[in-house]
């Protein structure tokens, strides 16, 4: 499967939205208190992706460290964001259980984003269509 | 040794093998990742993107480890 650069913020946006239904739809069928949690897990893990990600971009690339945003990001990214995560585990107005299941649903999909491009084969219809048009030029 | 002292034994072990475990886990996957990216400079978004991937699953991992800790931290004593 080939990954676009642009995949990580499709996710979250994906996962913004879907965070928002579930918050939606939740509260009315299952109540406040434990679709906050999952609320919660969900905004936790979209914040952990996304500043993994601006790590990963600002640390390893061709052409060397941006040192200073690199530092920023992972003074925010591993002592604060795992700090906040240890206290939202350990607070006892959620439920730990719940906010693991909603850290998980940027995973998820990120897998059901990448099995509907495989079952789908829009790499193969990309590909022959980039072929037909090199070929029509 | 009743149920609490082999937890207490057993929790430590586990989390250390979960943080050893997604520590080499994510030390190739970056490894391959900036081989890759000096190999083909070009690519390096594309590279990137999927190492950020592959990194955010091998940390889940280790989160999932963590809060089973936390889980059954409650269990002992």
């Amino acid at each position: 499967m080939r990954i676009e650069a642009n995949f990580v913020s499709r996710t979250l946006r994906t996962t913004g939205l879907v965070a928002l239904l579930s918050l939606a739809f939740g509260s009315f069928y299952y109540g406040f208190k434990p679709t906050l949690s999952v609320f919660t897990g969900i905004v936790w893990g979209m914040i952990n992706l996304y500043f993994l990600s601006l790590l990963v971009r600002s640390s390893l690339r061709p052409e060397g460290a941006d040192k200073a945003s690199a530092l920023i990001f992972l003074f925010i990214k591993f002592p604060l964001l795992y700090l906040s995560g240890y206290f939202l585990m350990t607070n006892d107005y959620f439920d730990p259980l719940l906010l693991v299941i909603g850290f998980t649903v940027s995973l998820l999909i990120i897998v059901l984003k990448a099995a509907g491009r495989a079952l789908l084969k829009l790499d193969y219809f990309e590909e022959n269509d980039k072929k037909e048009s090199l070929r029509s030029a | 040794m009743d149920y609490q002292t082999a937890l207490s034994f057993a929790l430590p072990i586990a989390v250390s093998i979960a943080a050893i475990g997604s520590g080499l886990g994510l030390g190739r996957a970056v490894g391959s990742a900036m081989e890759a990216m000096g190999r083909q400079p070009e690519a390096a978004g594309k590279i990137q993107t999927g190492m950020i991937i592959g990194a955010a699953f091998i940390e889940a991992l280790t989160i999932y480890a963590l809060v089973g800790l936390l889980l059954l931290m409650g269990k002992i004593g």
